[in-house]
């Protein structure tokens, strides 16, 4: 009998997570300039119209854009090559273009990666959920602001999507794939009693959460009282070692003690929208390449000249850190789509060589 | 297994559970604690704990308490 969890039946998978282990034990548990993961907006239209979506979907922003199926394979062959670990596929709703996104799947070789899709599970049915499981998906995220349905679909802008995205974190489940609980946590809810009812639900089903942090960007962009204070970050680090289950995209996924903090991971997990811009991450609408004029060595090598995404920061740069927020990531009118180049907000002494 | 005790200790620190959680049938997937990612806490902790380097496959056959005990014995732990 072996080890039963999908992403143990990908060998290769699992030595590029042991790499990044022993990666995080000699690097005193930072991350450094380790390549850990590609986020893709493969196509940006959606089915719901949420308040703080932070691709700007609800404007109809490059809706009708799709990265091409050969630039996709390319990416993810090199990305492999280069040790990448894992592919996070968003949108918009991935889950409109089912055939699509099937050919996405194949395209990038799942067996290779750890991949997930993040969802607003409002089209994840039974049926949807296993095929995506036979095509290698090793989990899938469901965004679930509220443990009120009528509060969660105010938010998202369209009836029963609550309901729909609870069944679909069952129906993940069933089908032997990681079910995660995806939550925006931000000064205004950070420590209301509706978030502690959604962990609680959360470690009762099993499930493991996701926390990301509210960021003034996409529709929020300029809306700095979103932004969560010292001591809501705090509290977010107690309920870390409470909960158990609770993850966040900077902290140590094999600290057992649950403290340690690997770091903000710009540029260490790539934002590639359907343009091919590559962004520093999904938060930082800064500017670091494009995939149809470069490589991911080439692309990733210039962003980890950047210091501010080189040197170990244990906040969130685009959701914690007030200075980094204030000067350079609320430029008025930016976008995923219109990004601020880097070159353009970074002066020379913010590289280093 | 004479190194049965250090192999108790470091499985118990490594997937941070309460002694009392502990007993040999344990096996992945259990307890909380065991999931995918404790599971490669476990496994670097092995490494450090008996200066050894786990073979992949061995890593993915690591599934019980005992199954470990028979892995361990191919690196000359016993």
């Amino acid at each position: 009998m072996t080890v039963k969890s999908l992403w143990f039946n990908k060998p290769r998978l699992l030595q590029k997570i042991k790499k990044l282990n022993d990666h995080l034990r000699k690097n005193d548990g930072k991350i450094g300039t380790f390549r850990r993961g590609i986020e893709l907006n493969y196509n940006n239209a959606c089915n719901l119209r949420c308040k703080y979506c932070f691709t700007n979907s609800p404007k109809g922003d490059h809706v009708k854009d799709f990265l091409p199926l050969s630039k996709v394979k390319e990416i993810a062959d090199e990305a492999d090559e280069l040790g990448f670990i894992e592919w996070d596929l968003q949108g918009g709703e991935l889950l409109l273009w089912p055939d699509k996104l099937f050919n996405v799947l194949d395209a990038i070789k799942p067996e290779r990666f750890y991949l997930y899709l993040t969802t607003n599970g409002y089209k994840a049915d039974r049926k949807m959920i296993k095929e995506l499981a036979k095509h290698g998906v090793s989990r899938m995220s469901v965004s679930i602001d509220s443990m009120d349905p009528k509060v969660h679909d105010e938010m998202r802008g369209r009836k029963d999507s609550w309901r729909r995205a609870m069944q679909a974190l069952e129906y993940i489940q069933e089908a032997g794939m990681d079910p995660y609980l995806n939550i925006t946590v931000g000064h205004y809810n950070a420590k209301s009693e509706d978030l502690r009812l959604l962990l609680d639900y959360s470690k009762q089903k099993k499930y493991k959460t996701l926390i990301n942090v509210a960021c003034p960007a996409g529709m929020w962009n300029q809306v700095h009282d979103v932004v969560c204070d010292e001591e809501d970050i705090e509290h977010i680090r107690k309920m870390r070692k409470e909960y158990k289950n609770l993850t966040r995209n900077l902290w140590n996924p094999f600290d057992n003690k649950y403290e340690k903090i690997m770091g903000c991971t710009t540029v260490n997990r790539i934002y590639i929208t359907a343009l091919g811009d590559v962004l520093a991450c999904p938060y930082v609408h800064i500017k670091i390449g494009n995939v149809f004029n470069q490589t991911l060595k080439e692309i990733t090598d210039y962003g980890f000249r950047i210091k501010y995404f080189r040197d170990y920061s244990p906040l969130c740069l685009a959701g914690e850190d007030l200075n980094f927020i204030k000067n350079f990531n609320s430029t008025p009118g930016k976008t995923i789509f219109k990004p601020v180049n880097a070159e353009d907000i970074f002066s020379k002494d913010d590289f280093v060589e | 297994m004479k190194n049965k005790k250090k192999y108790i200790e470091i499985f118990i620190d490594a997937l941070a559970i309460d002694k009392s959680k502990f007993n040999e049938k344990l096996k992945y997937n259990d307890i909380p604690e065991w999931d995918s990612i404790g599971h490669m806490t476990l496994m670097s902790s092995l490494e450090d704990g008996f200066k050894i380097s786990l073979e992949t496959d061995d890593i993915v056959d690591f599934s019980s308490f005992k199954k470990g005990i028979q892995i361990l014995k191919k690196y000359k732990i016993n």
